[in-house]
């Protein structure tokens, strides 16, 4: 390929000093990154960043020409419209899938334990298990913790199918809303249903019209957020704890020289829980010891890493483009996987150093790793198998490659539904209070993942400050949490960066501006949230002044993240551009002509000041609509302090 | 020193690529999701047209001729050579869409579209490749070649290209522009697929043969397929691109 571009210099690539650093020493050691890689793509397909590729069956591939000279059909007949609604409707499947996958695992081992087996795991929150049963219309007077668990479990599998009208958790959506869904016909009915009819649809011959392909593919969305997603954090919690505030350690300075270092990298808190357990145990603690190790530290990346960081406080050592960055300090034994964004990259990555990759669920294998098939019904069995194998990698480790380039920065985290309600008082009435009062103006989620086509973290941490300099409070998840963790702006007095009035309600209550609320599967703990503020003011969620982000957007799940948050009344701003811009009737009903459907839209806008200040103004246009008090959205502009990117250098 | 857009044709797989991103460059935003969108529609200056066989596919586009046969003819003399010499460029505000260029060219590259910089945007004047001048000049390569992944498109000095081209298969360079089908290539990625593509045309080709000698009343002149190698039309075209 003959190209002149240059991969940009690190700094340009990331925010973060101890990811500059390691892409530095990567490129000085010759290690290929996400960043090298993409620079490889670079030109990448311009039929399929419009989404007017179609590769669904053997009369094609075929191609719409956007430039209108070649084929403006695909051989079946298909014209442009279609194909992007085909596209992002296979997209928003693939997306609501892996979460809902995600919830049957932890699904299913729920059903062992309620039946008396599966190794390591309990019922750890027994109140959330009887408050969770007493909302589905499950009797729990007088009745034992198993029969109430046995019939919860058989009420979500049966999500799973479609022998029930609508999905169990539909229950929490205003009535309002559900309403507009059942006049939309998009009331999700079964998990699996949504997602393989979508597939029917998609295939040749089935749904041509745009408009009714959208319509499915919200439907799809919503299957997965008050569905597969709900259900795999109701269920955490249930299982292992529902979070509480709690002090955690975050960037790769969590990392220790002296320690036995695993990193636990996926989504799944099953196969996580169980390893924190067993590296606690003194055998494995010992056997680090004999050969010269202090201890077994394990870190989190990505949302296995949130799950742990909610529930245990365990540290933190970076999000989505971290992953193989974290294995260039030398200092990993092992990367323990499970599923969902694990780039396969990362066996290359450690096969440069002793670090061994061991990857453990049947479903993701990784060629070159090793793998340990793990079964829940021997779970800290195998945990134990998995420690040993990372503290015997410990000898093979040569201390002199071995860089931790900062120290870490302290950030909070584990605000679930529960914890923060319980910060209030136990009612979400203070919260309403502030807002009506205007001391809050707003809250907005920032979620989403990591995108190497955009410096990372910049968006998430510029967004966020931006939004609470305003005071508008910001729920975090995912790869949006650990950036703004390692920006300093997650600790109760980083309440001191927000504005007067969200400054004065967080300094009262002792918490961060920038609450973190879990992994991308707890998003669902931000829909229930604002499920729960909308029935107490008696509205409909899309009056309510909030806003959702995904500023840094790249996986099909976190489409299915905003195309839920859409259709549940929350207007969102993606950073990058979806695969939908080669049909204009596509983009004007998602960008606008939706808002007259469910209430909300999406709009994209990769300038994050720019994101900023088009979420400002909806949320006062939204406290114009309840008759709050409220400043004129076009009188509002830019930050004075806003337009100047931050250097987060985390050495101290 | 020449430089020049050198053509691959036996690495081509028709993704248009290169198609897309020269519409691209010569659009008013340059952003792939606006230019479409434009008015007049930015329009490609490169055109890949289908291989006498399946799987196989030519990046056609203006070969800079020198002297040029377009230039000679150009009643208005909206055509020039560029300073160095490797270009040969319009200026759409002399067109006078004639097309007597396109009368001319060897290999057919003219197009007329409405284009920003013509005397008004809803007259057709003569668009072709003009080199990708404005990225050449700030150092990069055509828009073209930096979308082919595939090295069926590279820019360089002629010589040198020439140089590296005289290791390529000589026997494949012919069959893949269209003269015989030839065995697959050992160690050509493409190989297989191209592979496919000959026996697809021979096995369609056998098809409507079988079928004519079912249907006595059928004339010759109506089987014909497309990327049939008998056909008279393609051995005309075979050898203009053979030529090359």
């Amino acid at each position: 390929m003959s190209t002149t571009n240059e991969v940009g210099g690190p700094g340009r690539l990331t925010v973060h000093d101890d990811a500059q650093q390691m892409i530095e020493r990567a490129r000085a050691e010759g290690i290929e990154t996400v960043w090298d890689r993409l620079h490889a793509q670079e030109p990448q397909c311009g039929y399929c960043q419009l989404g007017l590729s179609c590769r669904n069956c053997a009369m094609g591939p075929c191609r719409i020409d956007p430039f209108g000279e070649g084929p403006q059909k695909g051989v079946c007949g298909a014209d442009a419209d279609t194909i992007v609604a085909r596209n992002l409707g296979r997209t928003i499947a693939a997306g609501s899938s892996s979460h809902s996958d995600h919830g049957r695992d932890v699904l299913e081992v729920f059903a062992e334990v309620a039946h008396g087996g599966a190794s390591g795991y309990r019922i750890n929150d027994e109140a959330k298990l009887r408050r969770i049963a007493d909302e589905l219309g499950i009797a729990t007077e007088g009745r034992s913790t198993t029969e109430v668990a046995v019939d919860l479990a058989d009420e979500l599998v049966a999500n799973y199918g479609s022998a029930k009208g609508s999905l169990s958790f539909v229950s929490r959506v205003p009535a309002i809303r559900r309403e507009k869904w059942a006049g939309l016909s998009i009331t999700p009915r079964g998990i699996d249903r949504e997602n393989v009819e979508m597939m029917h649809r998609t295939h040749m011959g089935v749904d041509n019209d745009y408009v009714n392909l959208l319509l499915h593919a919200l439907r799809t969305s919503l299957a997965d957020g008050w569905g597969g997603s709900m259900i795999a954090t109701e269920l955490s919690d249930i299982m292992f704890g529902t979070p509480k505030p709690v002090i955690s350690e975050v960037n790769l300075g969590v990392l220790k020289t002296d320690q036995v270092n695993i990193a636990m990298h996926g989504h799944n808190p099953l196969l996580s829980d169980v390893i924190v357990a067993a590296a606690q145990e003194p055998e494995l603690v010992e056997l680090a010891k004999s050969y010269g190790a202090s201890g077994i530290n394990i870190v989190g990346l990505c949302c296995t890493g949130n799950e742990m960081l909610m529930r245990k406080g365990v540290h933190m050592a970076g999000n989505h483009l971290m992953q193989e960055l974290v294995l260039v300090t030398g200092a990993l034994e092992a990367m323990v996987v499970d599923y969902q964004c694990i780039m396969p990259s990362v066996v290359d990555v450690a096969k440069c150093y002793h670090t061994k990759v061991i990857s453990t669920s049947d479903k993701a294998k990784f060629p070159g790793a090793t793998h340990v098939s793990f079964d829940p019904h021997r779970g800290a069995e195998i945990a134990r198998d998995i420690v040993r194998m990372a503290v015997e990698a410990y000898p093979s480790r040569n201390q002199s490659r071995v860089r931790i380039p900062v120290h870490p920065v302290r950030m909070m985290g584990g605000f679930s539904v529960e914890a923060i309600l319980g910060a209030l008082g136990g009612t979400p009435q203070p919260l309403i209070d502030a807002i009506v009062a205007g001391t809050i103006r707003g809250a907005v989620a920032v979620v989403g993942c990591n995108n190497p086509k955009l410096p990372q973290d910049l968006e998430h941490i510029e967004l966020t400050r931006t939004l609470i300099e305003n005071d508008i409070l910001v729920l975090v998840t995912g790869c949006a949490a650990v950036a703004n963790g390692k920006a300093g702006q997650m600790m109760p007095e980083s309440a001191a960066l927000a504005g007067p009035g969200l400054r004065s309600v967080c300094e009262a209550l002792g918490i961060p501006p920038v609450l973190h609320m879990g992994s991308c599967v707890d998003n669902s703990r931000i829909m229930q949230l604002a499920a729960a503020l909308a029935n107490a003011l008696g509205v409909d969620i899309d009056s309510l002044p909030l806003a959702g982000a995904a500023p840094e957007w790249y996986s099909e799940k976190a489409v299915a993240i905003g195309a839920y948050v859409v259709a549940s009344g929350i207007t969102t701003v993606l950073g990058v551009q979806p695969s939908i811009f080669g049909s204009s009737n596509v983009v004007n009903l998602l960008a606008g002509g939706l808002d007259g459907v469910v209430g909300a839209k999406f709009a994209v806008e990769p300038d994050p000041y720019k994101a900023a200040l088009l979420i400002r103004r909806h949320i006062e246009a939204k406290r114009q609509g309840l008759g709050l008090s409220h400043t004129a959205p076009e009188l509002i502009t830019a930050n004075e302090s806003g337009g100047e990117p931050v250097h987060v250098n985390a050495r101290s | 020193m020449m430089q020049t857009v050198f053509v691959n044709p036996e690495r081509c797989i028709g993704c248009l690529q290169c198609e897309v991103a020269c519409a691209v460059e010569h659009s008013a935003t340059r952003d792939l999701a606006q230019a479409w969108r434009e008015s007049p529609v930015p329009r490609t200056r490169v055109h890949v047209e289908a291989g006498p066989v399946p799987t196989t596919a030519y990046p056609n586009k203006c070969r800079h001729c020198n002297p040029a046969p377009c230039q000679k003819v150009c009643p208005s003399g909206a055509i020039t050579r560029s300073d160095d010499g490797d270009l040969v460029l319009i200026e759409p505000m002399r067109c006078i869409g004639c097309a007597m260029c396109a009368v001319v060219c060897p290999f057919d590259v003219l197009t007329f579209h409405p284009l920003v910089g013509a005397l008004d945007l809803e007259t057709a004047v003569a668009v072709k490749c003009d080199g990708c001048v404005d990225r050449v000049s700030r150092g990069e390569v055509p828009a073209c070649v930096e979308s082919c992944k595939v090295n069926a498109l590279i820019y360089g000095e002629i010589n040198e290209l020439m140089a590296s081209g005289r290791l390529r298969e000589t026997g494949a360079v012919l069959a893949l522009a269209g003269s015989a089908p030839t065995p697959p290539i050992g160690g050509d990625p493409l190989a297989g697929w191209h592979s496919f593509g000959v026996a697809r045309a021979a096995a369609a080709l056998e098809a409507v043969e079988w079928r004519s000698s079912r249907r006595p009343d059928t004339h010759a002149g109506a089987t014909s397929v497309v990327g049939d190698p008998g056909s008279p039309t393609n051995e005309i075209r075979n050898e203009e691109e053979g030529t090359q």
